[in-house]
């Protein structure tokens, strides 16, 4: 068995989840994971599929282009190690940051410069925008993995001072409180 | 994955409606550092404070920066002090307070409660010690907390203690003056007094409970208020049935916070985890208290008639929310409506619309009692004694905790100004009926029995 990672972009419309799993479903793939938006009108969608030994990548990507023709699909296709190992270095803790603040360009590259260069693996990322005509009501919320053993309000300090020169306002809390709060 | 509203819904409640943790507070037990020797007493009790409260300020800050939610208040309460150091005289019950004020410097916490007797059948000899202590120990430290219950529903009211009290409230409030009185702002006479209380100035660690334990305080005013008023703005005609159903599901995400954080702070100083005191807690800021709340639900003030029932409803609904979303809930758990320490109700005396009359009828149906209410200076020691008497009353005939904090502002009348600072607050002293007459039914004293319904075995 092979193991692919499939990318799939393109305008929204009714169909593309039907065509591309049909193309799965007539290669004989099982599908393992999958993960779907839509970010305003575009369609975007990752799958993780296992399939025969006979079939590599750029059949696959023929097959869904041919299944979607006339949508104006984009498709990438590739092969995963089946053994592969996720990233990881050692007991992560899971925490959200927030920033809120005026939108400009740069934001999230230096709030992720920050995190990267403290170890730190963003595993989730959203934007909010309910500014309007208040752009204070923008909200970013990165969800993170914080590794136990660095110093976190170095951290904290580091990210509050860079939200101070950007004019945002940065909250670093655990996940915790947000499960505690809103769920039973 | 946590939703996009779910984690903004937080932050509101965080940056715009003062979602915070009132109180952390470890409760300590003194009851093996008993001795005749009042030095060795003292070191004692200090060695024990400052040793197991050592990391408490340290560690609530610590954890409070980890979830984003500030741990307001970090105190200590120990046992009752007129049981622990019963061999003790009054001038000696001074001592052990100075003591206790030392050790909660020493550990930075802002109170410390439990200079406390239980007399509510017969005033021991230690008992007595401590009361006569009171205008002293209060008047001077900064940080002792003492609460004396004198009443229970299975024991009835102890009308002598009662009249004793008054007189040292009268004494305490003479001895700070200069501050208005402020030493009565950290005495409560109860009834049904818990063993549990986070919150001061009635905070002690009951006899019937471990060694150590923390005990956590919700507040959430702020937050319930915000709800109602977002609700009502999407649909302005929602019955008190729905208000009620979403003031228990705020209730439940406040009291799941204090939850999370009283847990873990327990975890890591190493003693059990009590309760959650499900009490709606305010502060004298705006968006942050009680009074608002009853103009959310459409009262022109809290004070004007309607009120009790709204309390009512607020009440309740706290209750149950908290209580599904706590393990263990105890302490007041209610509504609290201090007068100075709530700017909405503060401001309800200055406009005419909150007597002392009508706060003791909104204290049949919430927790606590005629809290931090200033009266006149000269109101007689009798006349002081009766007001408590009667909400004394209230709790004992209805089997809950009352409680009250008058504070005699000395060479104040009635709607001049009093100034106590801090949390503590400000407010124009109410006025007080038949403040200077006799009282002969006070001045009879004795005990008036437990109710019929006390007999419950």
């Amino acid at each position: 068995m092979k193991k692919f990672i499939i990318s799939v972009l393109g305008k929204d419309r009714p169909g593309i989840i039907a065509a591309v799993t049909r193309v799965f479903f007539e290669q004989e793939f099982n599908i393992e994971d999958v993960s779907q938006t839509i970010l305003q009108a575009e369609f975007s969608g990752i799958f993780i599929v296992t399939g025969p030994d006979h079939c590599d990548p750029q059949g696959v990507c023929r097959a869904l282009q041919t299944a979607t023709d006339g949508f104006d699909m984009h498709f990438h296709v590739r092969l995963m190690d089946p053994n592969g190992s996720r990233w990881t270095t050692c007991a992560c803790e899971h925490f959200i940051i927030t920033t809120r603040g005026p939108d400009r360009k740069g934001l999230v590259a230096q709030i992720t410069a920050i995190l990267a260069a403290h170890n730190v693996n963003v595993t989730q990322l959203q934007a909010v925008f309910r500014g309007g005509d208040e752009p204070g009501r923008n909200i970013m919320i990165y969800e993170v993995d914080i590794p136990a053993d660095i110093d976190q309000s170095q951290l904290n300090e580091v990210l509050k001072a860079k939200g101070r020169e950007l004019n945002l306002e940065v909250n670093i809390q655990h996940k915790n409180i947000f499960e505690a709060i809103n769920r039973i | 994955m946590l939703s996009n509203s779910e984690i903004v819904s937080v932050l509101e409640m965080l940056r715009n409606e003062h979602l915070d943790l009132r109180t952390v507070t470890l409760g300590l037990s003194l009851l093996d550092c008993a001795s005749d020797d009042i030095k060795r007493f003292n070191d004692k009790i200090y060695d024990r404070i400052t040793r197991k409260a050592e990391k408490l300020v340290m560690l609530c800050d610590l954890i409070g920066e980890k979830y984003g939610i500030p741990v307001v208040n970090k105190r200590v309460s120990v046992s009752p002090i007129a049981v622990a150091a019963a061999p003790f005289s009054s001038d000696q019950m001074v001592l052990v307070a100075q003591t206790l004020d030392r050790a909660a410097r020493a550990v930075n916490v802002d109170f410390i409660g439990g200079f406390s007797a239980l007399v509510e059948k017969g005033i021991a000899v230690g008992d007595q010690a401590l009361i006569d202590a009171l205008p002293q120990a209060l008047a001077g430290t900064d940080r002792v907390c003492a609460s004396i219950n004198v009443a229970t529903t299975r024991a009835g009211i102890n009308m002598d203690a009662i009249l004793l009290l008054a007189r040292q409230i009268k004494a305490a409030a003479a001895l700070s003056a200069d501050r208005d009185g402020i030493a009565c702002a950290k005495l409560c006479v109860f009834a049904n007094i818990p063993q549990d209380i986070p919150f001061m100035a009635g905070a002690y660690l009951g006899v019937g409970v471990a060694d150590a334990v923390i005990n956590v305080g919700v507040s959430g005013p702020g937050v319930v208020k915000k709800a109602i008023d977002r609700a009502v703005e999407t649909n302005p005609d929602l019955d008190l049935q729905q208000i009620s159903e979403l003031i228990k599901r705020t209730a439940y995400k406040v009291t799941r916070v204090g939850e999370l954080i009283g847990r873990e702070v327990a975890d890591r100083l190493g003693v059990h985890f009590g309760v959650v005191d499900l009490s709606l807690a305010p502060t004298p800021n705006v968006g942050d208290s009680v009074g608002e709340i009853f103009q959310s639900l459409g009262l022109h003030s809290i004070g004007v008639p309607g009120s009790t029932a709204a309390l009512a409803l607020l009440n309740d609904a706290v209750k149950k929310g908290g209580a599904f979303a706590s393990t263990n809930v105890g302490g007041l758990s209610g509504a609290f409506i201090p007068v100075s320490e709530d700017l909405n109700i503060s401001e309800a005396v200055r406009n005419g619309y909150l007597s002392i009359e009508k706060l003791e009828a909104m204290t049949c149906v919430c927790s606590v009692g005629l809290d931090m209410v200033p009266i006149p200076g000269d109101t007689s020691d009798e006349t002081l004694a009766a007001i408590m008497a009667d909400e004394m009353a209230i709790g004992v005939i209805n089997k809950k905790t009352t409680a009250t904090r008058l504070i005699p502002v000395p060479g104040k009348k009635a709607g001049e100004h009093a100034y106590f600072g801090g949390l503590l607050g400000e407010s124009i002293i109410l006025a007080v009926n038949n403040a200077q007459g006799e009282n002969r039914f006070v001045r009879r004293g004795g005990l008036i029995p437990s109710p019929i319904h006390s007999l419950t075995n």
